[in-house]
């Protein structure tokens, strides 16, 4: 180690916290799985890389462990990889990140078990595809550093226990954890947070697979059985996105929260120095608008609006309960509603999008009365004079020609004819 | 070529902080590597070879001083061995000396010298400057008048460091090569060291600011004849003569941190994935799609009369590529190599002569630029380095803002640079609305992104890894990335590969052209200049030779293509970037395929700054 100078010299003060527990200071994240049931979303990025209004889930993961002082990340990379390292590069907000690669997804202890000959010491473990917050992390790393135990989670209440991981403490102890419950007497979730003595890694690698693969919660219920799991209390902002559509919501959650990194320029009305407004565009609360971006004289964007960077509203356009991801570009007269993009999106002059609500097909799979206007995966081009059913999902670069009409699933690379 | 480092008031850290440095330097030249830590001794360590074996001999040994000063070397003078490393020393072993540069009277002085009884251990022209401050030295001088006394002497480009036994002070003198000052924390007062209560304070030196950035982000740029006194407490500048020169502190931005790989075996490849962002960095503020404007309110009023771009290696590559774009806004533009035009320069009349350079240190691209100053024109430097030489010499500086550029191939700048002066040709020419063009200027990221997202570049490269020789064409904009697509081939897989202007090949190259020399062909659109590019390609094809198109579908090159690099539909003017980030790819994945040092090919230095 003697060559590893790595003294940080005068540090700006970051506004950080001091970590509350010394011992638990490198966090591992887990961002290797693609997300499946947020495809088409996902064609070119795993679901941490999915915005969480105007940017990643997973940067608003890394902002919770910053804030909760931990001062070493390592992020388990494996679907798409490169977008992950692209976006964050060696470090986020002066922390350093080190990745390390699952080059087969085979289950999240699988994945945690790669990161071991980046940790020394106890580490902190989360998911990188949902939204939580600094004072969870802080909860558990107390948790576990003050009982000594070998491991500790962060328990939530929460409505839909059966959608998740549903555990049972006794007396704070962890007495039964089970993946998606089919009974409904169950209240309480694994969040996604552990804190963990460094044998956890010898505990994986002891685990029997199951279906080829290595679950961590497969672990966790070995070490429930021997009484080492500390069950956490935790209260707060915690949302996940299963399905596409849920994005909006997770947007709204964000907007309401003002989780955002861009400056407030009116009440929640969120834009970014670099990017530019007409002044003749109205920008209706709660929105954000990120950098690079433009938008045109007489649109009419928000509420719960996202704009991520580089994002063209044309003049007209009207944009409410809408993400618009990188480099789209919607053109003039527009109206884009309950709609979700991905990257370099292109939505050509007098396109409508009404919004509402809609039985969404997935697969074979029909989910009824969902608000959803349409998503657009990456590089959808939709010419122009374009009109799309509630519930419209565009696979990835399919093309919409002018005065098309879409509806229901659009495969990848589609051609849309009037 | 090489680069320089010292550091002042970091006492038992001075080695980590060397050795943090060099490696940060080691674009510049990695033959041969060293350090001199001196306090009450002198204590050097260098070697032939790369940091890594600095790092092993000194595993043997830990050298300690108050202040030191480090070098890693390409070789210039000398072959690369342990006696030419530096720091090189006087007889008595008491004065070190780092020096990037050439010493152009070198001979004469060490003539003069050997006479006098001076032994020199080493092929160097450096090692002429720690016997001259041994001369004034032994002539009662002190050691800062020694030093300048010794520097005086010099003739040609030095960035020098000198420490001595016994001395905790470095000395600091430039002229013609690059050096910065890093200052971190305030100099101290007498009260305040007497309190007990220090604040720490540190001073760097260095060729370039990734060297001592972990540490600060306060700069001091050093100008040509300006002498440097650093030590613990503070530093000082004068000339060389003495006169003090007021010096002003700047703020460098970069992130730190993006020194790292993050995560990739190669900075070429995290650099060439860089691209959507870097060209965003290059847009930022200067274009407005709405109202259909550029801004470089920065650079002034230029409207010049005609426009000659001066440079070396790939930013020529971005030279002809911009040429191309003022003249076809009718200003007559020309790109010629910059060490070329510095011994034979054309006419210049009224032209505006801009400098295309990465680093702004390049010695060849500088050294035009200041014949044509010299010839009363108005220079303008494109570069991506603020505080460069280039853009501190150059009446205007326009920055492409695409980051630091590690990998000593150029990937990112390229696209940064055709972006920034894309943005100058429409600022310089542009009557009235520029909507289409700015519209996709901006489009351009996402579909930089599409290529990174679906390139088949690794399969190509799987496919004719063993070809003997590869061929580039492209016609018109697209005759500069057949250029720069060949350099980057033979750059990092030391094969033979050439670029061509696509009509040309008949007229010779095309004999030797074979089964076994695949033809990169670079045809978007569907224009004339495509029709006859792909007539081209049918030669090839008819002499069997594999061809790869790469294309965006909209000619018919595909019927004659074995193979086809896909890239988006994109305007006219920004196909260059795609197609070129194609033929990135197909160079990375060849050499990495081939085992090639990537980041640091053979013989090849990240800014060349000799001529």
């Amino acid at each position: 180690m003697l060559w590893k100078t790595g003294f940080a010299g005068r540090k700006v003060e970051t506004g950080r916290r001091q970590p509350i527990c010394m011992s638990v200071s490198t966090a591992v994240v887990l961002a290797a799985g693609e997300g499946t049931r947020l495809r088409p979303l996902t064609r070119n990025r795993p679901k941490p890389m999915l915005p969480a209004a105007n940017r990643p889930i997973l940067e608003h993961v890394f902002d919770a462990l910053v804030d909760a002082g931990m001062d070493e990340l390592v992020c388990v990379v494996g679907y798409k990889h490169d977008r992950v390292q692209d976006h964050f590069g060696p470090s986020y907000r002066d922390v350093p990140v080190q990745y390390v690669r699952q080059h087969k997804q085979l289950g999240s202890g699988h994945a945690l078990l790669q990161a071991r000959a980046a940790v020394d010491g106890p580490p902190l473990v989360v998911n990188g595809d949902r939204l939580i917050e600094s004072s969870m992390v802080e909860a558990v790393a107390e948790g576990f550093e003050r009982h000594g135990s070998s491991a500790a989670l962060a328990v939530l209440e929460h409505p839909d226990a059966g959608q998740y991981g549903a555990v049972v403490l006794q007396n704070d102890e962890l007495t039964e954890i089970i993946e998606k419950p089919t009974t409904g007497e169950y209240r309480l979730i694994n969040a996604g947070i552990y804190a963990f003595d460094a044998g956890i890694f010898d505990e994986i690698a002891d685990t029997p697979r199951s279906a080829g693969e290595l679950a961590l919660t497969d672990t966790i219920a070995r070490l429930a059985e021997r009484g080492q799991v500390r069950g956490v209390r935790c209260e707060g902002m915690w949302v996940d996105a299963t399905y596409p559509w849920d994005l909006l919501t997770v947007a709204r959650t964000v907007l309401a929260r003002g989780k955002v990194d861009v400056p407030e320029r009116d009440e929640r009305v969120w834009v970014h120095g670099d990017a530019r407004v007409h002044e003749d565009a109205t920008l209706r609360p709660p929105v954000v608008v990120g950098p690079d971006s433009e938008i045109g004289p007489g649109a009419v964007v928000g509420p719960d609006v996202a704009l991520g960077y580089n994002v063209t509203v044309g003049a007209n356009v009207t944009v409410e309960r809408t993400v618009l991801d990188a480099d789209a570009r919607v053109d003039a007269g527009s109206v884009l509603v309950d709609t979700v993009t991905g990257q370099d999106v292109d939505v050509g002059a007098g396109s409508v999008v009404p919004g509402g609500q809609a039985d969404v097909r997935v697969g074979n799979e029909v989910f009824e009365d969902q608000r959803l206007g349409a998503v657009l995966a990456d590089r959808v081009t939709a010419e122009g004079d374009v009109s799309f059913d509630p519930g419209t999902l565009v696979g990835p670069s399919a093309h919409l020609h002018t005065g098309a009409h879409a509806r229901g699933q659009i495969p990848d690379g589609a051609e849309v004819m009037r | 070529m090489c680069g320089i480092i010292g550091c002042a008031g970091r006492d038992g850290e001075t080695l980590d902080v060397l050795v943090h440095g060099l490696s940060k330097l080691e674009y510049r030249g990695y033959d041969s590597a060293g350090v001199a830590l001196a306090g009450s001794d002198l204590d050097v360590c260098k070697t032939a070879g790369e940091i890594d074996e600095l790092r092993a001999a000194l595993e043997e040994r830990s050298p300690s001083g108050s202040v030191g000063i480090g070098h890693t070397r390409w070789s210039t003078h000398g072959p690369p061995t342990d006696e030419n490393a530096h720091p090189h020393l006087d007889c008595n072993r008491e004065v070190a000396v780092v020096h990037n540069g050439i010493i152009e009277n070198y001979q004469e002085l060490r003539d003069e010298l050997s006479t006098a009884g001076h032994e020199f251990r080493s092929d160097t022209d450096t090692e002429v400057v720690p016997h001259l401050i041994e001369d004034a030295l032994a002539d009662g001088a002190d050691p800062e008048d020694a030093v300048r006394q010794a520097v005086a002497r010099l003739e040609g480009s030095y960035a020098v460091c000198v420490v001595m036994s016994g001395v905790d002070r470095i000395f600091a003198a430039r002229n013609d090569s690059p050096l910065v000052l890093g200052v971190d924390g305030e100099a101290r007062s007498a009260s305040e060291s007497a309190s007990g209560d220090e604040p720490r304070a540190a001073y760097y030196l260095a060729s370039d600011v990734p060297a001592f950035r972990d540490h600060t982000d306060r700069v001091v740029y050093l100008a040509d004849g300006e002498f440097a006194v650093v030590d613990a407490d503070g530093y000082r500048v004068t000339t060389l003569d003495g006169e003090p020169v007021e010096k002003t502190e700047d703020t460098v931005d970069w992130d730190p941190e993006e020194t790292g790989k993050s995560g990739y075996d190669h900075f070429m490849l995290k650099e060439i994935h860089e691209q959507p962002r870097a060209l965003r960095q290059c847009f930022r503020g200067r274009v407005d799609e709405l109202s259909g404007t550029v801004d470089l309110a920065d650079l002034g009023d230029l409207s010049p009369r005609g426009v000659q771009l001066v440079a070396c290696g790939t930013s020529y590559h971005a030279a002809v590529y911009a040429a191309q774009l003022f003249q076809q806004a009718g200003i007559p533009a020309q790109a010629f190599l910059a060490s070329e035009y510095a011994t034979s320069p054309p006419p210049i009349g009224d032209a505006l002569v801009i400098g295309v350079t990465q680093s702004g240190e390049t010695a060849d691209t500088l050294s035009a630029l200041r014949e044509a100053r010299r010839r009363g024109a108005r220079t303008l430097a494109v570069t991506n380095t603020v505080g460069s030489t280039v853009a501190r010499e150059c009446d205007h500086a326009m920055y492409i803002r695409a980051g630091p550029e590690i990998g000593v191939a150029a990937t990112k700048t390229f696209s940064s640079q055709i972006a920034a002066l894309n943005l100058l040709s429409l600022a310089i020419t542009s009557v009235g609305d520029s909507r289409e063009v700015i519209s996709g200027l901006r489009d351009l990221p996402g579909a930089v992104q599409e290529i990174l997202d679906t390139s088949t570049a690794q399969e190509i490269a799987e496919t004719y890894r063993d070809a003997e020789s590869y061929f580039f064409i492209g016609r018109g904009l697209h005759y500069p990335v057949a250029l720069e697509g060949a350099l980057k081939m033979k750059e990092i897989t030391y094969k033979h590969a050439e670029g061509f202007a696509a009509g040309e090949l008949k007229h010779g190259p095309l004999a030797l052209v074979t089964s076994d020399t695949p033809v990169f062909a670079v045809v978007t659109g569907d224009d004339e200049q495509a029709t006859k590019t792909v007539g081209n390609v049918k030669e090839v094809e008819a002499r069997d030779a594999p061809v790869v198109a790469v294309t965006d579908g909209a000619s018919d090159v595909e019927r004659y293509a074995d193979h086809v690099l896909e890239v988006p539909d994109t305007h006219r003017r920004v196909a260059a970037v795609v197609a070129n980030v194609q033929l990135q790819l197909v160079a990375y994945h060849t050499a990495d395929m081939l085992g090639r040092s990537i980041d640091k090919p053979r013989n090849l230095a990240k800014s060349v700054t000799v001529e």
